[in-house]
């Protein structure tokens, strides 16, 4: 210090350079880290902990494991004790996350004040509710009404006695797809009033007249599951898979065969093919009795005049019935459009009496382990509710997590008679449209942070517990130093403060019935309440056993289960021939269908982006609602896809975006429903269009249900347009090129019994020496025969690897030079469905796996009313290949790409200086950059994985195999000093994969099942002649379209 | 007469018998002097049109590379096509002042020196474009192998590595050369000024006495880094091309890409060369130096150039059908009929077609035409790159993934300001630094005192 610096100076100057450089790392700031004073038990910081609980984003029910790192759950898995789903999930299971962390919660309780909201206590709420409720009650009985979504389980038994105690109106669970006609037809031909459970598995030939068990019908995960087993090659099996359908949707594009049938002939079909069966004598002999009475019920229908009015040929319906009666045991379901329509009963009737042709009931068709669905309300009693609403009968009416403001047609007058309800208190968790009409909101914990359980089917009772506590509250962060510079703070959660509903129930029950305390409503918490019930289930399950034994295994396991025999049914007499299918209403024009979307079912997922970002399907769009008009009506009426279409019934007229469809029966215009929200927070609000307006409210007449196909509609151009956006490029597959390969299904079968050969192109010569892998080499096959295209991969993929929702990109919020795109984001309807559109339509999506729909013209499907002309839908998911010789890691100047030990292409987030030569090198395009910065507004934070970097603008990625996860695997063999199990370490992606398509594990491993898949004959790798040697091997599409 | 004259400006005509020496210091030191406010008029808009380039690129900075057009799969886009334009452009000056001087081709000696701070300029504007397109533009020394204590170092597997060595060799010594070029001049004009300007220009002299001794260690350091640069000229734009032949896509993977590059940057270097000196010729009335000889030969440079491009257009289209490739044709197909498909006509147009005209030498020797042909062989150049990148990238071999790339503002914000970049340096030059070699067109003219059996080489 003798030059003139003294200590102080010294430190000053220390001090000023530690500050700069402080600041110079301004990039993310983080937030406030406090550690626990008492850690809670089980939660070990940075180790995970699973709970089981059960899926409630439909009626299917699957089990889940919550994945929950320190005290909130980042990703949810399929349990595979459960004997629905088997382990896996769909994609609306996979984003059911979501729905917990969606910053427009109703995070607590709410009171109407004028248009608006303000906030109240929830002892308060509660008060208030139950003062309400008082007041009803002493007005008479049937004053209060519930509408509720299917409940099975503990809750709709305690609402139920709630009601009952409270003199109430019994509870409406209400579910938009309740297939009253299946249960129509099931009284009809076996005098049972239920939906029995169909044993995919067990078949070996299905004829599905449109139901789409593949993607929304009953319970799609478990039936897919049992569609890959019966169907896929892989499984020895290879059934037939016969699918009518007016639309190619996405079951019609699994199926081996698929009819297009005019809309709502289904019926005829299965009768002619039903005529065919018994007069040929296909099928087992019947005592003769039945015989007589299946064929005077068959006879009403002509075959030459079923197969004119349907368009199958006769020679179709010959070769179904052949192909039905070789397959013993086979399965006929009916669902989807065909049991909504005109003649839904029937079709249903003429489903179940083909089963009982072929002596499927009580094989493939078991009633015993009956549908939750089958207990659905019937609509004919929530049209009853509406009509009490609209007379003023009703003073108090709840709803919990039903929404029929959205999902019944506005004919129905829901929206008017709940006016004329002078209270209503909405118990969900979302604010959606219904729930936006309520005085009182009360939220109940979404199903993540409560208790309670759903039984999907008898036998089967899911346990729900919380896999985590209510969503704490989150402070505003500031992103970076700009943010801090303006003093722009980021999002805030005020946390979820509020009363489950089962809780608020007890309550109310108990100081409003007297001497409650020692009735059913005696227990302090819902979560006595439903330990206490489930004491009978124990009783039926596990009896023997100790009850806290039982629980506890409960709970490990996710619920209790038991095998139900399937109960004996007989044919019932008098039977009635169906006769003439009742015609449309509306003006001569195509028939509407509007079918249940994969993605949102019937609208209640539409308030996960993730959802919104994952491609239809079929149709390969993101975000939009479309009307799907056939090639032939859309030249007709000239338009374009993108163009947008007024399409008008009788009831009223929608405008959508048309999506011209090759596959499409010119009868029909197809609309997917649950789009067009109003409310249901900033995700959903404002995209796309309902087609509810169009069809009308009165009931199906034979089953009294809901009608999805009613109406015939006419179609006009507005001149507007409206791009539907997709993240694909091409999609037909004859570009020469060996990407998504078939083989004959004989053939395919034979390689499979004969085993296999490496794939071709597996070795071409490098210049290089071939790499070393001293321990693992990591690969993976995806069965192509297995995969059905319905992208639970994708959104399992996303959840795992926090890949950034396209719409939540930071752009210009100061309009310096916007460039177009962001021009009229502030006026758009749904800047974020916007951005997200425009970004993913422009080939900017992050997603590191994505299934893609292909169109094979080489195969045209079997069957088709349109010889050659339409084209048969392929599926590829495509990730990344983990090449060898891999083009992306040499062009890498700073090695952020480069091999690993373990056969994986790595990818260092932090090194990257994003020249993005590795994605033009990439010959697969599935390097993914980041475009932007992406937002996560809080609680959507939460869902972020620990265990996976966010990655910050400019930076690639991509496809890592879930390289955390084979690490977790690795530590977890090396502390109990074994190596990796196969099949230990899964993907997300695989974990999720209903058909289990995809097997991930060690290539270096000879006994491995991804080393024999691998070295399948149907083998082959995505343009293995560019010599790069993935570690992805395909296995071809096993197809039998060159039948007949 | 030539057509040429008929175009020459009111003002002063050349001096019949040609400039002595005094005219040549007189002329060339005249356009250092005061600025006039056409200058300040031009300065001030190009100015204008750099701060918009700059702000456009805060902004990509602060967003991200989002607010560029790119996209999977164009992944790299009009960054990159701008970096190769001008890497190209900064092709001809070398060309003029190294290879054309070993070749002892008299009649560059009024044209190099514009010529050479044009590639100096170009070069300093194509080293902007990496670091523009960059996903983290604070990153880029990443890519120099340095002493690193975290042990990481680039990989030199890389084209893109290979590019940071072949452009940063080629500044260097450009600049170099450039500087070393311009010693005796900067004396000349040192001599003739006063005051501050006199010191700094003293400064930039180096000590330049004109000595016996001094001029022949410059004639040798000229001659020798002549010898150094031209190697450069054919691997600066082999080593570019390599960043599209090494990668394996369709329509980028041909070894025909080194000599097809190398010959696009020097027809592109000319057509930018005479786009500045005809304006300057204007101006600064240099008709006595920049005579119809000079323009002719750059016209039939520019000629040969355009027919050599020709050759390797054809040979691109034998090539990719010939393969038998389904990419490969794809690929090429898809730049005759796809959505580029008029980029790609313009192009042919703008290098193949249009050049032709200098078949004819009343076309080689007409300013406007030639100033016509300059400004459609600059765009044809630009859309060549463009066409290699853009729909190559689009038609690559996952069909699932084609697409179509969009400039967006903020790209054609920053190429205008990159334009802008390049005008303002050259500005700036020819105000402060004689764009004429006094000394090598002095060498050119007959010596006062040998004159008329004189004949200096």
């Amino acid at each position: 210090m003798a030059d003139g610096l003294d200590r102080r100076g010294f430190f000053k100057l220390v001090g000023l350079g530690s500050a700069a450089a402080a600041a110079a790392g301004c990039g993310k700031t983080t937030e406030a880290i406090l550690p626990y004073v008492i850690p809670p038990a089980h939660l070990v910081p940075g180790v995970a902990t699973y709970f089981a609980t059960v899926c409630r984003e439909c009626p299917a029910g699957c089990g889940v494991l919550a994945r929950n790192r320190d005290g909130h759950v980042v990703k949810l898995e399929g349990n595979p004790d459960h004997p629905v789903s088997r382990g896996a999930l769909c994609a609306r299971g996979q984003a059911a996350l979501l729905g917990t962390y969606d910053p427009d919660r109703v995070a607590t309780p709410r009171l109407r004040e004028g248009q608006g909201w303000k906030p109240i206590g929830v002892a308060d709420a509660e008060k208030l509710l139950a003062e309400k409720l008082a007041a009803a009650r002493q007005a008479g009985a049937g004053r209060i009404g519930l509408i509720s979504q299917l409940e099975t389980g503990t809750l709709g038994r305690l609402m139920d006695d709630w009601l009952k105690a409270l003199g109430a109106r019994p509870r409406v669970a209400f579910e938009p797809f309740a297939y009253e006609a299946l249960r129509a037809a099931n009284r009809v031909t076996f005098g049972i009033d239920a939906i029995p459970y169909h044993a995919f598995e067990d078949a070996r030939a299905v004829l599905s007249l449109g139901a789409d068990y593949l993607e929304t019908w009953l319970s799609p995960v478990g039936y897919a599951g049992g569609f890959r087993r019966m169907h896929a090659l892989g499984g020895g099996i290879g059934g037939s898979v016969i699918h009518v359908e007016p639309r190619y949707s996405m079951t019609a594009a699994n199926a081996d065969e698929w009819l297009v049938n005019a809309p709502g002939t289904e019926a005829l079909v299965a009768l002619a093919v039903l005529r065919i069966l018994l007069e040929e004598r296909l099928g087992p002999t019947l005592p003769a009795k039945e015989t007589e009475a299946l064929l005077a019920v068959a006879r009403t229908v002509e075959v030459e005049a079923a197969a004119r009015q349907s368009g199958v040929p006769v020679a179709r319906l010959k070769h179904v019935a052949e192909t039905l009666a070789k397959g013993a045991p086979s399965l006929v379901v009916a669902g989807g459009v065909a049991v909504t329509g005109p003649g839904a009963t029937e079709a249903a009737v003429a489903a179940n009496l083909l089963n009982h042709a072929l002596g499927n009931v009580g094989k493939t068709v078991r009633f015993g382990p009956n549908s939750a669905l089958g207990r659905a309300s019937r609509y004919a009693e929530l049209a009853a509710l509406i009509r009490a609403m609209a007379n003023g009968e009703i003073a108090v009416l709840l709803i919990k997590d039903a929404n029929p403001v959205f999902t019944l047609p506005p004919a129905s007058g829901f929206a008017q008679a709940l006016a004329k309800v002078p209270f209503v208190a909405s118990l969900s968790s979302h604010l959606d449209e219904t729930a936006a009409r309520a005085h009182l909101l009360l939220p109940d914990l979404t199903p993540l942070e409560s208790w309670g359980d759903y039984s999907p089917r008898e036998g089967v009772w899911g346990l729900m517990q919380p896999a985590m506590g209510p969503v704490p509250p989150l402070s505003a962060r500031r992103e970076d130093a700009v943010d801090l510079l303006l003093n722009r703070p980021g999002e805030s959660f005020p946390g979820v403060q509020t009363k489950p509903t089962g809780d608020v129930l007890l309550d109310i029950g108990r100081a409003l019935v007297p001497g409650a305390d020692k009735g059913p409503f005696r227990a302090r918490t819902f979560a006595d309440h439903l330990r206490e019930a489930w004491q009978g289930i124990a009783k039926a399950t596990a009896s023997g056993v100790p009850f806290e034994l039982f629980w506890e295994e409960a709970l490990r396991r996710g619920g209790a289960w038991r095998e139900v025999p399937a109960a004996r049914v007989t044919l019932q007499p008098g039977i009635k021939p169906a006769g003439q299918v009742p015609g449309l209403a509306g003006p001569d024009g195509p028939a509407l269908m509007v079918v249940p979307s994969s993605r949102y079912y019937d609208g209640r997922s539409a308030n996960k982006p993730w959802l919104h970002e994952t491609p239809d399907p079929m149709v390969q769009v993101v975000y939009d609602s479309w009307v799907e008009i056939a090639a032939e009506t859309a030249r007709r009426v000239g338009i374009a896809t993108g163009d947008v279409v007024r399409v008008r019934s009788p009831h009223g007229q929608v405008e959508l975006p048309a999506y011209v469809s090759e596959t499409l029966h010119p009868g029909a215009v197809a609309v997917p429903l649950g789009l067009g929200h109003t409310e249901y927070g900033r995700f959903a609000r404002s995209v796309g269009q309902s087609a509810l307006p169009l069809l009308p409210a009165e009931p199906d007449p034979a089953s009294g249900g809901l009608r999805w196909l009613a109406v015939r509609v006419t179609l006009e151009r507005t001149g507007r347009r409206e791009p539907l956006a997709t993240p694909a490029g091409t999609t037909e597959v004859d570009h020469e090129r060996e990407i998504v390969e078939t083989v004959a299904f004989d053939e395919g079968m034979a390689g499979e019994k004969a085993g296999g050969r490496p794939p071709a192109h597996a070795n071409l010569p490098s210049m290089y020496p071939d790499l070393k892998y001293p321990e693992h080499r990591w690969g993976m096959s995806v069965d192509l025969d297995a995969c059905t295209g319905c992208q639970a991969c994708v959104v399992a993929c996303v959840a795992e690897n926090n890949v950034p929702i396209m719409g939540l990109a930071e752009v210009p919020r100061v309009p310096v030079l916007r460039a177009g795109p962001f021009f009229a984001l502030a006026e758009q309807p749904n800047p974020i469905a916007y951005l997200g559109k425009w970004q993913i339509g422009y080939g900017r999506s992050i997603h590191w796996l994505r299934v893609e729909r292909w169109w094979d013209r080489g195969h045209p499907p079997a069957g088709t009313a349109k010889p050659g002309g339409a084209p048969r839908a392929r599926f590829m998911p495509m990730l990344c290949q983990h090449c060898e010789i891999a083009p992306c890691e040499p062009v890498c100047p700073v090695f952020a790409a480069y091999h690993t030990s373990e056969g994986l292409n790595g990818q260092i987030y932090n090194r990257c200086v994003g020249t993005r030569y590795c994605g033009n090198n990439c010959p697969y395009i599935v390097r993914r950059f980041n475009w932007y910065r992406y937002q996560w507004p809080a609680p959507l934070t939460l869902a972020l994985n620990p265990d996976v970097t966010v990655r910050d603008r400019g930076v690639m990625e991509k496809c890592t195999m879930c390289v955390q996860r084979i690490i977790a695997g690795k530590d977890r063999a090396k502390d109990e000093g074994r190596r990796p199990r196969d099949g230990e370490i899964m993907t997300a992606c695989q974990q999720t994969c209903p058909t289990q398509a995809i097997v991930f594990g060690d290539l270096k491993d000879g006994q491995s099942r991804v080393s024999k898949l691998s070295a399948s004959s149907r083998g082959y790798h995505v343009l293995g002649e560019l010599g790069t040697r993935p570690a992805i091997t395909y296995l071809k599409k096993a197809t039998k379209e060159t039948h007949g | 007469m030539s057509l040429g004259e008929e175009h020459l400006p009111p003002g002063p005509r050349p001096s019949a018998p040609g400039p002595t020496f005094a005219d040549v210091n007189r002329d060339v030191i005249r356009t250092l002097g005061t600025a006039g406010n056409l200058y300040f008029a031009w300065m001030s808009v190009v100015a204008l049109l750099l701060a918009l380039g700059i702000l456009a690129w805060t902004e990509q900075i602060y967003y991200g590379i989002g607010m560029g057009g790119h996209r999977a799969p164009q992944q790299w886009a009009t960054y990159i096509v701008n970096f190769v334009f001008w890497i190209g452009i900064g092709h001809a000056g070398t060309l003029i002042s190294a290879i054309l001087y070993l070749f002892r081709a008299k009649w560059r000696t009024s044209i190099y020196r514009g010529a050479e701070a044009m590639t100096v300029f170009a070069v300093l504007t194509a080293g902007l474009f990496p670091v523009i397109h960059i996903g983290r533009m604070w990153l880029p020394y990443w890519l120099i192998p340095y002493p690193s204590e975290r042990f990481l170092w680039p990989a030199f597997r890389s084209p893109l590595l290979w590019d940071v060595f072949a452009i940063s060799t080629y500044l260097t010594i450009s600049v170099v050369f450039f500087i070393v070029g311009l010693i005796p001049d900067i004396a000349a004009v040192r001599d003739g000024t006063t005051g501050w300007r006199r010191r700094v220009y003293a400064v930039l002299a180096v000590g330049w006495q004109g000595t016996d001794r001094q001029w022949r260690h410059y004639r040798r350091a000229y001659g020798l880094f002549a010898a150094l640069a031209t190697p450069l000229v054919l691997s600066v734009h082999s080593v570019v091309s390599w960043d599209f032949a090494m990668a394996l896509l369709p329509g980028w993977h041909s070894t025909l890409f080194a000599p097809f590059f190398v010959d696009g940057a020097i027809f592109s270097g000319f057509a930018m060369v005479l786009v500045l000196l005809l304006p300057m010729r204007y101006y600064f009335n240099l008709y006595p130096y920049i005579t119809e000889r000079q323009l002719d030969m750059m016209a039939r440079l520019i000629l040969t150039t355009s027919l050599v491009l020709t050759y390797f257009y054809t040979c691109e289209g034998f090539v990719s059908w010939y393969s038998g490739e389904p990419a490969e044709r794809a690929s090429y197909l898809f730049k005759w009929v796809g959505v580029y498909a008029p980029w790609w006509w313009l192009q042919i147009f703008c290098n193949s077609v249009v050049p032709l005209v200098f078949f004819w030498r009343r076309a080689r020797i007409h300013v406007p035409t030639l100033y016509v042909v300059s400004l459609l062989v600059l765009v044809g150049m630009w859309l060549e790159r463009f066409n290699i990148i853009v729909p190559g990238l689009g038609h690559g071999f996952y069909p699932w993934a084609f697409g179509v790339y969009l400039p967006s503002v903020t790209e054609v914000a920053i190429l205008v300001g990159s334009f802008a970049w390049f005008f303002i340096l050259f500005l700036a030059f020819i105000r402060v630094l004689p764009s004429v070699s006094i000394v090598e067109v002095k060498e050119t003219i007959p010596h006062p005192v040998r004159a008329g059996h004189a004949q200096h080489g």
